[in-house]
């Protein structure tokens, strides 16, 4: 690779780092908005945080719907969430997170996509 | 795409089972791919009316991820007129199996809610089942609330009783609709239902405390007491009332009519 050909991949490099991260801070921020919208009390975790049907049904109702729609498709991201639920996208990056930090979901980074899904070992 | 439909209620004794082998073997007898599932693991009753003493493989061991649904499902295709299929996925009716699944934990519960909605690929996609019909345990138990979270549908149901009337309107609001499930009323049981009286009543009783569709009213027949859960009605009975009833549910099912 010559010189100019590095020196041409650097900023684009740069630029894809940063956009990421302001993705990331963008998430966080959504999760911080639902939390203040919706109170703390939604997103204390159980003692035992497993997403089964008794806890769907405790769930605050925009929580449920998002979590069915995790139960459903296995492994979803916000996009795909948001096409089943017919919320935009952001409204579901939210909940997943919220999701997430009451342990109830796991979230997986592949390249630039962040893939969200109940534990559980059997799909089929 | 084919559709999963659970016969639910909240109390027992409501004729859910009934219910449930029937409308499987009316979908059948309409040219229909149809599995009915035996989803009562504390009181199995599906082997008994469907006269199947053994199986490979029994619902139980495939929640437990021992097997494929495959080695579940029974063909009893034979027994139904017609070109439809009619399959069944039994439950282990061995008092150690119950004994067994009573005593599974949230943990396990939620593994089954997985192996239940990956019956939509395996059944539905590749084996292009029309209908896979869940027959539960009535009230609220995790196996019955796991057969609604999966179902497309849920046929409810419910009798004349007081504390029924009333359990079945809470269950209505509070467990259906939080999962946004289409539902459909069977009241079933029902005393001298063509009298203009008890139709009103009956009418007003689904508009007023039920707020949900009617599937079906469905008489007291002392023909259904009498066959002791030894007959598959449509099937034995095809010219009987009962059987025309079910006929038209399963029609209205059929054609998405129940809004």
């Amino acid at each position: 690779m010559t010189r100019e050909e590095i020196l041409g991949k650097k900023p684009l490099h740069l630029l894809e780092k940063i956009k990421e991260n302001l993705e990331r801070l963008n998430e966080k921020m959504e999760v911080m908005i639902e939390l203040q919208k919706h109170g703390h009390k939604d997103s204390q975790p159980l003692p035992d945080a497993s997403l089964d049907v008794m806890t769907l049904l405790s769930m605050p109702d925009h929580l449920r719907k998002t979590a069915m729609t995790i139960c459903r498709c296995g492994r979803a991201t916000a996009e795909e969430v948001s096409q089943q639920t017919s919320r935009a996208r952001a409204v579901e990056s939210a909940y997943l997170n919220q999701l997430v930090i009451m342990g109830y979901l796991r979230k997986e980074r592949k390249g630039r996509k962040a893939y969200f899904y109940a534990e559980r070992d059997s799909q089929g | 795409m084919g559709k999963i439909i659970a016969v639910h209620s909240y109390k027992g004794g409501t004729g859910k089972t009934l219910l449930s082998v029937n409308l499987a073997a009316t979908f059948a007898k309409l040219g229909k791919k149809v599995c009915l599932f035996d989803l009562d693991f504390r009181a199995p009753s599906l082997f008994a009316i469907l006269k199947v003493d053994e199986a490979e493989c029994w619902l139980n061991d495939y929640l437990n991820g021992a097997c494929d649904i495959n080695k579940v499902i029974v063909d009893l295709s034979s027994r139904i007129p017609g070109n439809g299929k009619f399959f069944a996925a039994l439950a282990n009716p061995a008092t150690e199996a119950i004994r067994d699944m009573s005593a599974k934990d949230r943990k396990w519960e939620m593994h089954a809610l997985g192996r239940l909605l990956a019956l939509r690929n395996t059944l539905l996609n590749d084996k292009e089942f029309d209908y896979l019909v869940f027959d539960t345990s009535p009230g609220l138990q995790y196996s019955s609330i796991n057969a609604i979270v999966t179902a497309d549908f849920v046929v409810v149901a419910t009798t004349g009783d007081r504390s029924d009337v009333d359990g079945t309107r809470r269950m209505l609001k509070e467990l259906y609709n939080l999962f946004e499930k289409k539902t459909g009323l069977v009241i079933n049981k029902v005393l001298d239902p063509t009298s203009k009286s008890r139709k009103d009543e009956m009418d007003k009783r689904v508009k007023n405390v039920y707020q949900v569709p009617m599937l079906g009213l469905v008489p007291c027949f002392c023909e259904i007491l009498r066959a002791e859960g030894n007959l598959i009605f449509v099937q034995d009975k095809p010219n009987h009332p009962f059987t025309k009833i079910l006929d038209e549910m399963a029609r209205k099912i059929d054609a998405n009519e129940v809004n």
